[in-house]
């Protein structure tokens, strides 16, 4: 298997997509990290101490694994749903008991969400607890508050897509809470909404925000939080014990 | 490679001055567009028509409207109470606390929101409850002998309705 | 492109005329990783795999909630009828908790504009270093500042709510205990001398999570129709 593997990683076809042979060097698994679009975020060698399972508890990987299945399922969805009013509630429903694993892919999408906000939520704590947001990582904090905030947005936006009665209500006390914002609080809720009332302007304008405007503004954040987690000198470790001799914790 | 330095070169008083003026002018076009932007773009979002209903409302004859009653409309979100002197007033059903749809109890003559437990009395005073303020009263005229409440005006509280 | 260029290294004859280059290196911006003598893996394959498990893990998990627990929906948006209770999806059942004891201006637009600054403020204040334990002569002291401040929060959380704020003058306690072991405790044992060694700022965090998770708790399992106080083994839990 290994033979034939080597040999189809040696064609000049798989040459030309891949600048490297197959990773049994240990060149070759600098040179898969270092020249690969995707992968070249990652260091080509990271302190064994920092990919520990204890250290972090992968929880800020776990909400971009989240995000990411939130993008596929929401973007699956979309083949079926219209965000007006009342379509919106009935494409629900087709998507329940019409649209092939439609039900399978709401349910994924709503979890998927509700665990995200709750990963981003204990990223956030283990990290402060952790005292990873100390300098040289102050920004980087700051640009993960506002990730959460985008995350939170992401899930109130979406929360009114059903047009049932638990998103209209849900929405209803929201933008009132807005609304009692001193000065601006009634622009506000006219812009938030669109109207005077929750009705089809407010479902296109939470719907954009929801599949377009904070998307970006997430995957926008998130690429630089990651970025610069490698700037400031990767996870944040705690300083090595000083009888560092022995091996460090193991896995 | 040899780079061509405009930093080791000095430069003149003219280009200093020429580029002065330019940078100002650039700055000033800049900040004028960035405004005129912001202001197109608040402006693109604010609506210039709503598209929802009527606040003008007709909920039927005055003579079909017994005295001491109290007439529930979920769907136009009002209560329109005639008092047994003929005379009417209309009440948003919208709790004030936080736009909740409220509940009418006859039982006890009183509204009840279901959200966080606020309670007024059939003139729209708060009772109980956290809702800041009374339920709103609106204005009420009669138009070809329709009784017509206009949800977007409000008026003092207490302030009645008479038909003539 | 250009023609190869030779050079020769080395200081020139007369060393007034042609002085030695002396290249300066500068320290890297980024902290020095590297520099620490820590044992290292290749990225490819052991960091690639662990996150390769971690999503295959997540995934399972939200794939088999999604096959097993269905989604609610109710009947449609209906703007003439409010269901009882009309609650927030659960992170937001915090702040509606919190939306019964305070007005909707403190509870909506004060306290979590404040929590978002106080968040992004929290690595450019200098109380978040920890601070060496206390002497014993300041220990008094501190606990009697740290008690003059939690007494008038609690105070002015009470007066200023509209029901009993139990979970802030709860937690409040908890903490002000937390910090009191800390500051007064002598045992050398392990727990107090870890409590004394906490930041204030971790203590400010940590209420506010227990805050947080407190009245979140309160509202998905212990709030009913009207906001009224239900106990779920007895009522079940309203949502």
């Amino acid at each position: 298997m290994r033979d034939l593997v080597k040999r189809l990683t040696g064609t000049a076809f798989y040459r030309s997509i891949f600048r490297h042979g197959f990773a049994d060097t240990n060149r070759n698994r600098s040179l898969a990290v270092f020249t690969n679009f995707f992968l070249h975020i990652h260091a080509v060698k990271v302190r064994r101490r920092a990919i520990a399972f204890r250290r972090t508890g992968y929880l800020g990987g776990l909400s971009a694994a989240c995000f990411f299945i939130l993008l596929v399922t929401g973007i699956l969805l979309m083949f079926y749903y219209r965000p007006s009013v009342p379509e919106a509630y009935h494409d629900m429903k087709d998507l329940q008991f019409v649209v092939s694993a439609g039900v399978f892919l709401r349910n994924l999408h709503r979890w998927s969400a509700h665990a995200m906000v709750a990963l981003v939520l204990a990223h956030m704590a283990v990290t402060f607890f952790r005292g990873a947001y100390r300098p040289p990582r102050e920004f980087n904090w700051v640009i993960g508050v506002f990730l959460m905030l985008a995350t939170v947005l992401l899930s109130y936006t979406g929360y009114l897509l059903p047009w049932d009665q638990l998103a209209y209500w849900a929405v209803t006390v929201g933008t009132n809470m807005a609304e009692a914002a001193p000065i601006v609080g009634a622009k506000l809720k006219l812009l938030l909404l669109g109207g005077h009332t929750i009705n089809a302007a407010a479902l296109l304008r939470f719907y954009v925000l929801h599949c377009v405007l904070l998307p970006f503004w997430l995957v926008l954040g998130l690429c630089v939080h990651i970025w610069r987690v490698r700037k400031d000198g990767g996870i944040y470790l705690p300083p090595p014990a000083p009888s560092a001799a022995t091996d460090e914790d193991q896995a | 490679m040899p780079l061509d330095d405009d930093l080791s070169s000095p430069l003149s008083e003219e280009e200093l001055a020429r580029r002065r003026t330019l940078t100002l002018l650039g700055a000033g076009a800049l900040t004028a567009a960035g405004l005129g932007t912001a202001v197109v773009g608040y402006r693109f979002f604010e609506p210039n028509v709503f598209y929802e209903e009527d606040a003008r409302v007709g909920i039927g004859r005055p003579e079909e409207i017994a005295p001491g009653s109290v007439m529930v409309l979920p769907k136009k979100r009002l209560y329109v109470v005639r008092n047994a002197d003929g005379s009417f007033y209309a009440l948003s059903s919208i709790c004030t606390h936080l736009g909740c749809m409220t509940r009418y109890v006859p039982e006890n003559a009183q509204v009840a929101c279901p959200c966080h437990g606020s309670r007024f009395s059939l003139e729209g005073k708060v009772t109980a409850g956290p809702a800041p303020r009374p339920l709103r009263r609106l204005k009420m005229s009669l138009e070809r002998g329709i009784l017509i409440v206009d949800a977007s005006q409000e008026i003092p509280a207490g302030q009645l309705f008479k038909v003539t | 492109m250009n023609e190869p260029k030779t050079f020769e290294v080395g200081p020139g004859d007369d060393a007034r005329k042609a002085p030695v280059r002396v290249v300066v290196v500068q320290a890297e911006e980024r902290p020095a990783v590297d520099a620490a003598d820590e044992p290292m893996v290749m990225t490819v394959p052991h960091l690639l795999l662990r996150e390769l498990i971690a999503f295959l893990v997540i995934s399972l998990v939200l794939v088999a909630l999604a096959l097993t627990a269905n989604a609610p929906l109710e009947e449609i948006a209906n703007p003439a009828r409010t269901p009882n209770p009309a609650k927030a999806p659960w992170y937001f059942l915090g702040l509606q908790e919190l939306l019964h004891y305070y007005p909707p201006v403190i509870s909506g637009v004060l306290l979590p504009g404040l929590l978002v600054v106080a968040l992004v403020v929290i690595p450019y204040v200098r109380i978040n270093l920890e601070r060496p334990p206390l002497a014993p002569a300041r220990r008094t002291r501190a606990l009697v500042i740290l008690w003059a401040t939690l007494t008038t929060l609690v105070l002015v959380s009470y007066f200023t709510g509209s029901q009993p704020v139990w979970p802030f003058i709860g937690t409040l306690l908890v903490v002000g205990a937390g910090m009191s072991v800390g500051i007064a405790g002598r045992s050398p044992g392990r727990v107090v001398s870890w409590l004394r060694g906490r930041s204030i700022a971790f203590w400010i965090f940590s209420w506010f999570l227990l805050t947080a998770t407190v009245l979140t708790v309160i509202g998905i399992f212990f709030r009913g129709p009207g906001w009224s106080f239900t106990l779920p083994w007895r009522d079940g839990i309203y949502y």
